[in-house]
């Protein structure tokens, strides 16, 4: 009796839990599949049962393609910068002896973070913009403006322009997590390391590298499970443009649905991206807990 | 059948239910009645395309006389750009939360309001035969006219003009140009005095498809550009096309600074580069007349001129017709205060009012008979109206004028030739794809 009590208490604390879980986030995706199998006219209200006929749609899409591609693209560069380099230069910061520069460097590098990404992505934009920009500006006064162009306004170097600033936006916070991640490994294992005679480049790879692959794990999912939700970035420097290469999966579904009427489409682009980023989350997950380091 | 199983089969048909409640579309409710007498009372909600600078008052000022004159009516006004005003009125359509009363442009984009059953059919109140209606000019208001009932109240009337620095012609030497052919001569001469001869930011897509929309009406003929609109009736074959598109291709090449670049370049950027002295021509609309002439601007009042876009030699479709239309408000079919809604646009829409809005700082070319005189509006603009009413025809926007997925071929189509990534027949190909598969 005093079991079932308990578990019907337990029950009761989980489920305002559950109930807002299952209103806000699994009722909408349920919804999204079904709109994904209709064809939906926002004016009229109405709506007509197609299938899998947006599914099919897809692929014959070149742009959802592109968009797919430029997803790929950002995420590779920010697992190599906020992930990588993020370990690399954490690990720089907390070798350093004084704890006033460490200090101050951690905040330095975390600054930009703190800046929504829509402000990033009219900075930058600005920064970028062909005639008054401050990127050609100062490549013009180093002689280097055969090397300026309108980063921004041109196929080949718009959606490496919204990586960049993406980058320089994220970079500090992934640093500043794997800072506290290092921080939490025992000294003793850096000191013995070194009575060993393990230099600092082994040390890294032998000893940080190891002991904070669980944080590495975390950040990968972040990190890819981001680059294939991107939007603010992308509406704000570019809107997809020029010529849709600058579309990803985010703003190609806000296009479909708001600007070309489609939204049975959108819906069908937003269920790519939720098992994309479902399938890597689970991916990553059990790759992580199968090498779980415990000390 | 073990608990887990019925638990997972009780999803799934909740699952079902869903989707099948989902496909459950439409809602039909009573026509409102435009006639009735208004009930002073309550919060109207108005949707416009009035936010910032200079327009943003012009509605708040009209709101608060209005609840001076009946202290029970309060309003939410929604004030948006000619940029996010199309995205803001999607979401509120497809969360069905229209205002009483929202911003629309004309052609397709009132048509499908028209067509969904959410804008009132104000023929009763507004048609050509009524007090109210006689009071607009019959162009701006059958722009909202379809099979012979009217939708929208017209608030004011545009069109797309090539503005200029008389200054800065005088000082490179060079005239108004009387073609197209002249216009490009004319750039290199304006680049060796010092200034860019056309700035252009085609950063939203939009202002090349104004430079298309004006260069195919010039190329194309105009029963084959009207049934081009039409994915139903749309061949696209005409060269006329091709023509337009090169055209283009070469005044962005050889009159902008920026080039293949343009894309990277917001529209305001060329504006201000205009405003600002340092450019010669900047291909706008009426309704930006004053703001570029606006005070603390180095181009002023006695230096602005403009002139619409020259012909090109040789071009088969009609030499006389201006890019353009009117812009207006239409009343929320399921409004419950659809009749103070259209007391409140009466108020907005009477004389006075509409004086003030064609008269600086606001400058919009009002569409009411009689608002747009020397008395009371910008030299520039009561002649760009003037232009418009005695235009041949006047062709809507690109963007608007035609279904969304052939509007948004042409829109990277546009970008594509700026950018150099496409050629005229790559463009056309794919603005023939998007019709078709729009049908």
């Amino acid at each position: 009796m005093q079991t079932a009590v308990k578990k019907a208490l337990g029950f009761a604390w989980v489920l305002p839990a559950l109930v807002l879980l299952g209103a806000f986030v699994y009722l909408p995706l349920v919804q999204n599949f079904g709109f994904s199998l209709q064809k939906w006219d926002i004016y009229s209200g109405t709506s007509e049962f197609v299938g899998l006929k947006n599914y099919l749609k897809l692929v014959d899409d070149p742009i959802f393609w592109s968009a797919l591609g430029n997803n790929l693209l950002y995420a590779v560069i920010s697992v190599a910068f906020q992930v990588f380099g993020a370990i690399v230069l954490a690990a720089i910061i907390e070798s350093i002896r004084s704890d006033r520069w460490r200090r101050s460097l951690r905040a330095i590098y975390f600054v930009p973070s703190a800046i929504s990404l829509t402000v990033a992505g009219l900075l930058f934009y600005f920064i970028y913009e062909p005639n008054l920009g401050l990127l050609n500006a100062a490549l013009d006064s180093v002689g280097l403006d055969a090397l300026a162009r309108p980063w921004l306004g041109q196929e080949s170097t718009a959606m490496l322009g919204i990586i960049a600033m993406s980058q320089w936006q994220g970079f500090g916070y992934s640093t500043l997590l794997f800072a506290i991640a290092i921080q939490r490994i025992p000294s003793e294992l850096y000191e013995a390391a070194s009575i060993d005679g393990v230099g600092p480049f082994r040390r890294f790879f032998t000893v940080t590298l190891p002991l904070v692959r669980e944080m590495t794990g975390l950040m990968m999912i972040v990190t890819i499970s981001g680059a294939f939700q991107v939007f603010n970035e992308v509406m704000v420097m570019t809107s997809g443009g020029p010529n849709n290469s600058t579309q990803v999966l985010g703003t190609w579904l806000y296009r479909s649905g708001f600007v070309r009427n489609d939204f049975g489409y959108a819906a069908a682009i937003a269920m790519v991206i939720f098992i994309v980023t479902l399938a890597i989350a689970l991916v990553q997950l059990w790759i992580t807990r199968r090498r779980r380091v415990e000390w | 059948m073990h608990t887990r199983t019925r638990i997972t089969a009780a999803a799934f048909i909740a699952a079902g239910a869903l989707l099948v409640t989902g496909c459950a579309g439409g809602s039909s409710a009573a026509p409102v009645d435009v006639t009735a007498t208004p009930e002073y009372s309550g919060t109207l909600s108005i949707l416009t395309k009035f936010a910032g600078d200079p327009l943003q008052p012009y509605f708040e000022d009209l709101a608060t006389e209005y609840t001076a004159l009946h202290p029970d009516v309060s309003f939410d006004l929604i004030q948006e750009t000619d940029q996010s005003v199309k995205d803001k009125t999607k979401t509120l359509t497809a969360s069905g939360a229209l205002p009483d009363i929202y911003f629309s442009f004309t052609g397709n984009w009132a048509d499908n309001f028209i067509r969904g059953g959410l804008a009132a059919d104000l023929t009763d109140v507004i048609g050509p035969d009524t007090d109210w209606g006689q009071t607009f000019g019959p162009a701006s208001l059958g722009a909202f006219e379809t099979d012979g009932k009217y939708y929208g109240v017209p608030l004011y009337n545009n069109g797309k003009f090539m503005g200029y620095n008389k200054a800065i012609f005088d000082e490179a030497g060079v005239s108004v140009p009387t073609s197209f052919e002249e216009l490009i001569d004319s750039c290199p001469t304006i680049r060796a005095a010092g200034y860019e001869p056309i700035a252009f930011g085609n950063k939203d897509g939009w202002p090349g498809l104004h430079y298309l929309q004006q260069l195919f009406a010039y190329n194309v003929p105009a029963d084959v550009l009207e049934a081009d609109f039409d994915p139903e009736t749309a061949t696209l074959d005409d060269p006329g096309y091709l023509k337009a598109l090169e055209q283009f291709k070469t005044l962005v090449d050889t009159c902008t600074d920026t080039g293949d670049g343009t894309n990277g370049v917001l529209y305001t950027t060329a504006q201000e580069a205009l405003a600002g002295g340092k450019a010669a021509m900047y291909y706008q609309e009426i309704l930006e007349f004053d703001t570029v002439t606006a005070e603390g601007n180095a181009l002023t009042t006695d230096n602005f001129g403009f002139f619409a876009l020259p012909v090109p030699a040789g071009a088969q479709g009609d030499p006389d017709a201006i890019e353009g239309a009117p812009e207006g408000y239409l009343v929320n079919a399921k409004s419950p205060r659809a009749a103070l809604a259209i007391d409140f646009l009466k108020f907005v829409t009477d004389k006075t009012n509409a004086q003030t809005l064609a008269a600086p700082p606001y400058g919009q070319p009002s569409t009411v008979v009689g608002a747009v005189s020397a008395e009371t509006s910008s030299n520039a603009v009561v002649d760009g109206i003037s232009q418009v009413n005695e235009a041949s025809q006047i062709v809507a926007w690109l963007d608007m004028v035609t279904v969304p997925e052939v509007a948004d071929a042409w829109l990277a189509g546009g970008e594509a030739i700026i950018s150099g990534s496409a050629t005229p027949d790559e463009v056309l190909t794919s603005v023939r794809d998007a019709s078709e598969s729009a049908e």
